[in-house]
């Protein structure tokens, strides 16, 4: 994928970012806090009022992240061309250094779901998801990561394991991957994966960002699902695999989310602070970054 | 049509509650019902939109208590699920869905001040642009200013009711510290919505102002404006008014619109 640009013309930042929210914007704004950097939902910044404008004057300190959750980049309806035409509008005006999407769909008969919903891991899923990314790159003129998604359910008919699936799409359409820790951890137990294998799986060197987050256990029947809620600190299992992950793939940036029962900023911080320690005990059995 | 499209279309449908029957045959149980793991989504559908529409209408949540709240937006999401993807964008129905909706039709303010909520909403995410002054139409022939439609700035919105719903408004914000009763006899108000600064802000105007204001927010003429506003108020000050006007930065462009009786030659 030569003729794309690097994965990042901006410096990777070294320290662990947060997940910026809006009840934390006035604080951050104010504080202008030592994070490495901040990630947004680009929807939430799609409109033109004070929250953009907010956005853009921390932009000139923070490397910024945008990370969509409305493309439906697994959707049989299509790309919505004005929402993909809004996020370049974003991305040209903040330049951020990354730019994230899922590998889910969301629309359906022009309904927005509101959620990242699974897809079948199909030969004609690859072949849909693969045009859906070209397509996302070449208007955006720059390369995405796509992230694996957090599952509760999967497909009788889904032939093709989610990382080779993953593999397969990094290859065809040259995208890089964000590696989300905790939905690793939670698919692995909702569907009964082995969470190392599915990390062996992935092409190490297209992963160009973790995250990490918490999740809650719900009971349903006689079970327990993990629903990814965002809701609370990194539990100990997934900082396990995020060391595993380290020592696999390597130092990437690396996110804390936090979304609902959103916590002070300095409790953010400090799991930030906690990705930053873990990093610095890890040694990466090898450390190389898909060249772009 | 594909396998993917099949599948995608009976999700879809199963999350809005449509029909769930057709699609479970092709979900793996893993030891729970399919139906159970494909709740999941429909529960996160309905709760996720319901707290979007709260956070678009907190007064209106806290005017009617949150289960009830909860209650009327599973209702509304029921029938008019999302079209678009920024949430910000959801729920411009919703108050004339309250105004239609049996269960809280004792509360007849409620869809007003959920207008409100919605115009407060809207404000909150438009551009705001540079003013012009009203030197700027120095140049223009004075024989043309009635055919002046004056561009506003985006975020500003307008709203009448009967009901006093600015003070409802302000008594019934999540944040309020004040109490105080609320006369529903003591008439209606006229409000003018926008953003300053960094914030949204509304404050009542008289008739004759409002009238003025929201005839060329509508892209109305100036006489057009100007003919409302006096029926409104035939003591209306013209003058005074276009003053204002500029003063707080409300114009933003003008343009010419074609004269009404072109001269026969």
């Amino acid at each position: 994928m030569s003729d794309r640009p690097n994965l990042a013309a901006q410096p990777m930042p070294e320290k662990t970012g947060i997940g910026l929210r809006a009840p934390h914007m006035a604080e951050i704004m104010a504080r202008r806090p030592a994070v490495g950097w901040l990630e947004v939902h680009a929807e939430n910044y799609m409109g033109q009022g004070p929250a953009f404008r907010a956005l853009e004057r921390l932009r000139p300190d923070y490397p910024i992240s945008l990370h969509g959750v409305g493309l439906s980049l697994g959707s049989t309806d299509g790309i919505d061309d004005a929402h993909l035409a809004r996020l370049k509008r974003l991305a040209d005006g903040l330049d951020p250094f990354l730019i994230s999407e899922h590998l889910s769909w969301s629309a359906i008969e022009g309904v927005y779901l509101n959620d990242l919903m699974p897809l079948p891991y199909t030969e004609e899923t690859l072949d849909l998801v693969v045009e859906h990314v070209d397509f996302v790159q070449a208007r955006l003129g720059r390369r995405i990561l796509v992230e694996n998604p957090s599952a509760y359910l999967r497909f009788r008919h889904s032939p093709i394991p989610e990382a080779e699936f993953l593999a397969a799409l990094v290859a065809r359409s040259g995208c890089g991957l964000l590696c989300d820790i905790n939905n690793i951890y939670v698919s692995g137990r909702n569907l009964g994966f082995d969470p190392i294998e599915y990390l062996a799986a992935l092409p190490a060197a297209a992963i160009g960002e973790f995250h990490l987050a918490g999740h809650q256990a719900n009971p349903v029947g006689d079970s327990v699902i993990l629903i990814d809620d965002h809701g609370s600190a990194v539990a100990d299992a997934v900082w396990a695999l995020h060391g595993e992950a380290l020592r696999r793939i390597g130092r990437r940036p690396a996110l804390v989310e936090w979304d609902s029962r959103l916590p002070a900023l300095d409790l953010l911080m400090a799991e930030a602070d906690k990705a930053d320690r873990l990093s610095k005990t890890v040694t990466p059995e090898t450390d190389d970054v898909q060249a772009a | 049509m594909s396998k993917l499209r099949d599948l995608q279309c009976g999700i879809g449908r199963a999350v809005l509650g449509q029909d769930e029957a057709s699609i479970v045959s092709a979900i793996m149980g893993d030891g729970l019902d399919p139906a159970a793991r494909l709740n999941i989504h429909r529960n996160h559908y309905i709760s996720s939109l319901g707290e979007a529409l709260k956070a678009t209408y907190p007064v209106a949540c806290r005017l009617v208590d949150e289960r009830f709240f909860a209650y009327a937006a599973s209702e509304y999401i029921k029938i008019s699920p999302p079209r678009r993807v920024c949430l910000f964008e959801y729920g411009e129905g919703f108050p004339d869905f309250l105004a239609a909706f049996p269960a809280c039709a004792s509360l007849v303010y409620l869809a007003d001040v959920a207008r409100l909520e919605w115009l407060i909403n809207a404000a909150l995410h438009a551009t705001a642009q540079a003013p012009i002054e009203a030197s700027d139409l120095g140049h223009l022939d004075s024989a043309d200013y009635p055919r002046l439609v004056f561009a506003l700035q985006p975020s500003l919105r307008f709203i009448d009711s009967a009901w006093p719903i600015d003070r409802i408004w302000h008594l019934n914000r999540p944040d309020a510290a004040e109490v105080g009763a609320i006369d529903l006899a003591a008439g209606g108000c006229c409000l003018e919505i926008r953003q300053s600064g960094e914030d949204v802000v509304f404050r009542p105007l008289e008739s004759g102002e409002f009238a003025l204001r929201a005839a060329l927010a509508n892209g109305r003429t100036l006489e057009a404006a100007v003919e409302a506003a006096l029926a409104q108020d035939p003591m209306f000050e013209v003058a005074l008014a276009l003053r204002h006007l500029f003063g707080e930065g409300l114009v933003v462009g003008y343009t010419l619109a074609p004269p009404p009786n072109p001269v026969q030659g």
